[in-house]
């Protein structure tokens, strides 16, 4: 991954944050990795672990933001929730995905999309 | 919390009850379903998520497991969608109800929550009612179907919303009725009427005779002369389907998915004209899960088979064994299932290619060769099976001016129905019908011969070169003309008639070789 494509990443992270701390959830982690894949943010709502995925497009693209979490990402973020979720000892919780689409318009202000309980697993 | 609520499964004619369990669990999101689901059972859950959300509930988080017990019987359509529903909102405590006992939910989900129909309504609610289900829960095009079968509460809703409502008791919803005579007191109304054929006496007089015994017939004529015409007005002589009869036609085309809100009980007595380039199974039945064929959905009925010969031979053979039994049983590896098929076969047939063989005004153009192999699409043991043979000719110009118009189908019909009746007080306490479909020790007992029709019939015995099964059809035959005549006993005059509607046996083999 490129030096610019990283910070671009951040920067969509940092608005996300903001966004569902506004919305009362509150962040417990980021970047969390496991071997087979990897979560933008993890964050509490009320009972509920939340695993985030974030898009972040700095131009309008194409297409719902779900639509490139595709099949072998969503897998992969299962796969990190499950590590997560046996790492921290966190048994009979629930959980949801979500995924939170930001993009810039060509009038330079931000979109934000954002989707509840996007997936779920098989 | 662990749901049980109850929905059925279909295996061929008949219901079963199907227990919906519905539990979850906390952690990762998801759902899976068990209890040999098909597929049209797995993509139930993407339905039930939108119809629930889009519904104004809740999806509840978590991850859940439908099963769909007994385990061993495969679960397929779309009609569990409304129980998996109800299921999943209730363990998430959102419906609380006490009448999953005692309830079957049946119904298909649409993404906005509506409650669509479903196939098979009829026979599930009759199983159903027999394993002591009180209430039953469908879509509204369902509801009438439902509430032909009496003895049950039947609660038609419009959607999801509708459903919960009504299991939280906060529903004034009052159970579906229909009156089921009223299906049968309309009169009578066809299309077409026996008046419209000029001439022909001869194939009416047939007609009549088949009509009146449910005898199977094929009609043989130059293209123009008017088979397809008189075949197509044979339903309008047919005496009225009875309520069970009604109902036995009816679970078959349930199963099949032909009813709809407005026709939710077959009352005419059907009459299936399918195309001659359909298939054995089409004709038969068939499918992995075995479905109707074209001979069940003749059940009790008439089913019309125009330019005979034009069928493949392998689908004329098939009709073979559903004609003599009345019912076709097909086995396939998920399942073996029996269909009732008591129909009244109706064939024309031209008497070579081009049509015009033994026609006295235009010449007949086929080669012998060509003539034979027609022919030899129809194979004497299925000839056998079709109790009359008529010709129908060509009227000559004239005649279509001067020649009466005959009887009407209403006179037509009130014979034939008269005929019906003696074989109904004949017949009754077993589960024939017709004269047509008489069992062997049946015909010893009912088809006494006088002296002098014995005589005739052992002289057509030799002359036609009659086969044992012929003979047997010949025998049910002059019953029937006897019982249009009223008369107890088979006289000479009736085992005569019977007899030339055999020509085919002598000419037919004459042809063909």
């Amino acid at each position: 991954m490129g030096k610019e494509s990283f910070q671009i990443g951040i920067t969509g992270e940092i608005i996300a944050v903001e966004y569902l701390t506004q919305k009362g959830l509150s962040v417990i982690d980021r970047n969390f990795h496991s071997q087979q894949g990897e979560i933008d943010i993890i964050a509490k709502d009320g009972d509920i672990i939340v695993f985030v995925e974030v898009k972040y497009y700095s131009f309008r693209s194409y297409g719902s933001p779900l639509g490139s979490v595709r099949k072998s990402k969503r897998q992969s973020i299962i796969h990190a929730a499950q590590t997560f979720l046996y790492k921290k000892n966190l048994r009979q919780i629930n959980c949801r995905f979500d995924v939170i689409s930001i993009y810039r318009d060509s009038g330079g202000k931000t979109n934000i999309d954002y989707i509840k309980d996007a997936f779920y697993v098989n | 919390m662990l749901i049980k609520l109850k929905s059925s499964a279909l295996n061929g004619l008949d219901g079963s009850i199907v227990e919906v369990e519905v539990d979850s669990y906390k952690g990762l999101p998801g759902q899976s379903i068990v209890g040999l689901p098909d597929t049209s059972v797995r993509e139930s859950r993407d339905r039930v998520k939108f119809a629930i959300i889009n519904s104004g509930f809740d999806f509840p988080p978590g991850y859940f497991t439908i099963n769909l017990a007994p385990g061993d019987i495969r679960k397929e359509g779309p009609l569990y969608d409304l129980p998996i529903a109800v299921g999943i909102l209730s363990s998430s405590e959102q419906i609380k109800s006490d009448l999953f006992d005692e309830t079957v939910l049946l119904g298909e989900l649409s993404l906005n929550g509506d409650v669509r129909p479903i196939a098979g309504v009829l026979p599930i609610c009759i199983s159903a009612k027999k394993s002591g289900i009180k209430k039953i829960i469908v879509s509204k095009e369902n509801a009438d179907e439902a509430a032909l079968v009496s003895g049950l509460d039947i609660f038609a809703v419009n959607s999801l919303k509708e459903t919960i409502d009504l299991l939280n008791g906060n529903s004034t919803l009052a159970p579906h009725k229909i009156d089921l005579l009223k299906f049968f007191n309309t009169s009578p109304d066809f299309d077409f009427d026996f008046s419209e054929v000029k001439g022909q006496q001869h194939a009416k007089r047939a007609i009549e005779i088949a009509a009146a015994g449910g005898h199977n017939i094929l009609m043989i004529g130059p293209p123009g002369s008017g088979k397809t015409m008189l075949a197509k007005r044979i339903p309008s002589i047919m005496p009225p389907l009875t309520i069970d009869e009604a109902l036995e036609v009816t679970k078959l085309y349930s199963v099949t998915g032909l009813l709809n809100e407005k026709n939710s009980l077959i009352t005419k007595r059907p009459f299936r004209t399918p195309h001659h380039t359909t298939s054995n199974i089409g004709i038969i039945g068939g499918g992995r899960i075995p479905r109707p064929g074209e001979v069940s959905l003749a059940h009790h009925g008439i089913l019309f088979l125009d330019e005979f010969p034009e069928f493949e031979r392998d689908v004329l053979e098939v009709m073979r064994q559903p004609l003599e039994d009345g019912k076709v049983t097909i086995s396939r590896a998920m399942a073996t299932i029996t269909f009732p098929a008591e129909f009244m076969l109706v064939a024309t047939m031209n008497p070579c290619p081009c049509g015009n063989f033994m026609d006295k005004v235009n010449p007949c153009v086929c080669p012998p060769y060509k003539i034979q192999k027609y022919w030899s699409k129809l194979s004497r043991p299925l000839l056998d099976r079709i109790d009359l043979h008529i010709e129908v000719p060509r009227l000559k110009k004239d005649d279509l001016f001067t020649l009466p118009n005959g009887d009407n189908s209403k006179i037509i019909r009130d014979r034939v129905q008269k005929a019906r009746k003696v074989q109904e007080l004949r017949f009754k306490n077993t589960n024939i019908h017709s004269n047509s479909r008489m069992l062997p020790k049946m015909m010893r007992e009912y088809c006494r011969l006088e002296t002098e029709a014995e005589e005739i019939l052992k002289s057509a015995i030799y002359h036609l070169k009659l086969s044992g099964r012929s003979y047997d059809r010949v025998l049910k035959v002059a019953r029937t003309i006897a019982d249009l005549d009223d008369s107890e006993i088979i006289k000479a005059g009736h085992i005569a008639e019977a007899a030339q509607y055999r020509s085919l046996d002598a000419k037919g083999a004459d042809l063909s070789v």
